[in-house]
């Protein structure tokens, strides 16, 4: 008797349990249920959006939908209207929908050139007005990687024509580079045998200058000497100044009327003998013997051209 | 050849003869030949017409001169730069190295460096100053100093940028009168300009053109462009006068004729603002141009 009273005690023990643990279960998995609910957003308050495409290319139910990158929403619907257009509503969290103004536009993007397609909400320039609720948006899709390639394809068609044509000119044999290069060719030639003459008109210019300088070299030995010997024989000399003066003033009235017309041969034949001479006055003993000249005396000028014109 | 050798034995003998000198008279210094030789060569040059290479040697010479504290020779230098400077028109520069000369020397202004600065300032035209210097200049002439006539001249220019022609008129009267006999060309072409100008403005137009014809005459002679140029538009602007005074009703043609010339002498010889002044004039026709003083 008393074993059958304890196996009843027992008995009733394990149900309490079992109830307490079912309990705690479905406790526990109405709190899962809930978070799983709250999280998806049911219970979220959103406003639809919608707009029109040609296709529905890159657009699915459950794409994501951003502003300024932030997820705020998701494509609810994405339906085929009877002319064909393309409807697409999109929902977008309420508390998002500050930046949806009544300009926005709606812009399907993809991250990088090649990466997976976006919708991007891309509020317009007046901020004063928002979109209302279930208003219709404008659409466009920012230019992929084909739109990019068509855009380069244009871009290169005409300079690879171009390139065509140049190509085309320069190879023609009259006008074009063979032609050129051959003008080029007959101007190198000509040039040389420009150069070549001056060469020789140079080198026939260096020889006389060479032989003028050899010859003034030789004069400058003698007359070295000569003024050595004129030193020894100073006294005498000062005595025969006169005499010297005499014949210098009649070479020099012979070469009044025979310098002019020489030194009027060339430029050249002018600078040299400058070149002499003024070699000859600084080399000794030579510079010795030339005087510093007087201070400088300017004639008087009351006139000069300080008015530039202005008073005359 | 012979050309050379005869100069060569010419130099010889040149050599020859000048031994005796310099063996009796003392050797310069390195650095005082140096600048003698550049004021020489710049003077030379200034000669020649070329004032910016003269006004470099002088600038040179000063320098030199300065260096051996030759304070004589840096002021005459000194002197000699500015008025380069001032026949190149440029004034501003000019007074600079006048103030330059006036700080170097020991004394007070010399009546050069007066003179000079009284041209300067007339030209950048600040008369009261330039008066003012002829007065300071004309208080150390007394009237007996080589520079007499040339303070007459200035004081005549300064009388006619005044509008007192009679006055210039006797200043320079006075002046030619001082410069006869003198080898002073340039000067007594200064007198017979500003008594050609001045008897112009003063309405004697028929006595202006024999004095103008004679200021280019000895202009031409000393071959100095700017001057000649200047001379002929005194010469269009006497002949326009006179033409319009009706002495000679068919003048146009001369007095065209004279503004051209100046205009070619002024292109030849790139003075800027005359060839402007002579263009204006022959544009000009029968108008006076504005702001032109005779």
């Amino acid at each position: 008797m008393s074993l059958l009273i304890q196996h009843d005690s027992d008995a009733a023990a394990l149900r309490r349990g079992t109830r307490r643990f079912l309990f705690v279960a479905t406790l526990a998995m109405l709190a899962l249920i809930a978070a799983i609910v709250v999280r998806q957003g049911v219970f979220r308050q959103t406003t639809s959006y919608s707009f029109v495409t040609d296709s529905a290319q890159d657009i699915a139910k459950g794409q994501a939908v951003r502003i300024a990158g932030f997820r705020v929403g998701a494509v609810s619907n994405v339906s085929l209207k009877d002319d064909g257009q393309v409807v697409v509503i999109m929902e977008i969290d309420a508390d998002h929908m500050r930046f949806v103004t009544h300009d926005a536009r709606v812009e399907l993007r993809k991250e990088g050139l090649v990466g997976s397609p976006t919708l991007e909400i891309v509020p317009g320039p007046d901020k004063t007005r928002l979109a209302a609720a279930q208003a219709r948006l404008r659409f466009s899709r920012a230019e992929g990687l084909g739109a990019l390639a068509n855009q380069v394809r244009d871009e290169f068609v005409p300079i690879l024509k171009d390139i065509k044509v140049i190509t085309g000119v320069l190879a023609d044999p009259q006008k074009g580079l063979p032609g050129t290069l051959a003008q080029v060719r007959a101007s190198s030639e000509a040039l040389n045998t420009l150069l070549a003459n001056s060469n020789r008109q140079v080198n026939g210019i260096g020889g006389a200058a060479t032989r003028v300088l050899g010859k003034a070299e030789e004069d400058l030995s003698q007359l070295g000497q000569t003024l050595a010997a004129a030193n020894a024989r100073l006294p005498g000399l000062i005595d025969r100044t006169q005499q010297v003066l005499d014949h210098v003033e009649k070479i020099t009235a012979e070469a009044e009327i025979s310098v002019p017309p020489a030194l009027r041969e060339g430029g050249a034949a002018a600078a040299d003998v400058r070149e002499i001479v003024s070699g000859a006055r600084q080399a000794w003993p030579i510079r010795n013997f030339v005087n510093a000249p007087a201070p400088a005396k300017l004639k008087l000028d009351s006139d000069l051209r300080g008015e530039a014109g202005r008073a005359r | 050849m012979r050309a050379k050798t005869l100069l060569l034995a010419t130099l010889i003998l040149a050599g020859c003869a000048a031994a005796p000198n310099s063996a009796n008279s003392p050797t310069e210094p390195p650095r005082l030949k140096a600048a003698l030789e550049a004021e020489s060569d710049g003077a030379k040059r200034y000669g020649r017409g070329d004032y910016a290479a003269a006004a470099r040697r002088f600038d040179e010479a000063a320098r030199t001169y300065a260096s051996i504290d030759d304070t004589p020779g840096t002021v005459r230098n000194r002197l000699h730069q500015a008025r380069s400077e001032l026949a190149q028109g440029h004034a501003e520069a000019a007074l600079l190295t006048l103030e330059s000369a006036e700080r170097g020397s020991d004394a007070g202004p010399a009546l050069d460096t007066l003179l000079l600065k009284a041209q300067a300032q007339m030209a950048l035209d600040r008369q009261a100053a330039a008066q003012q210097n002829l007065a300071t200049a004309s208080g150390q002439c007394a009237g007996a100093c080589p520079q007499a006539a040339s303070l007459h001249l200035l004081q005549a220019r300064v009388a006619l940028a005044a509008n007192r022609a009679p006055d210039a008129l006797v200043q320079a009267e006075a002046a030619l009168k001082l410069l006869q006999g003198k080898d002073e060309a340039a000067e007594i072409g200064n007198a017979w300009r500003l008594i050609a100008a001045a008897r112009l403005a003063g309405g004697d137009a028929g006595g202006a053109l024999p004095a103008a014809q004679a200021a280019l005459e000895i202009d031409r002679r000393l071959a100095l462009p700017e001057k000649i140029a200047r001379d002929w538009l005194l010469i269009g602007d006497i002949r326009r006068k006179v033409m319009r005074s009706g002495i000679h009703s068919d003048g146009a043609d001369d007095t065209a004729a004279a503004y051209r010339r100046a205009l070619d002498v002024a292109n030849a010889a790139g003075l800027v603002d005359l060839a402007r002044l002579a263009t204006r004039a022959l544009a000009a026709g029968n108008e006076v141009p504005p702001g032109r003083k005779p």
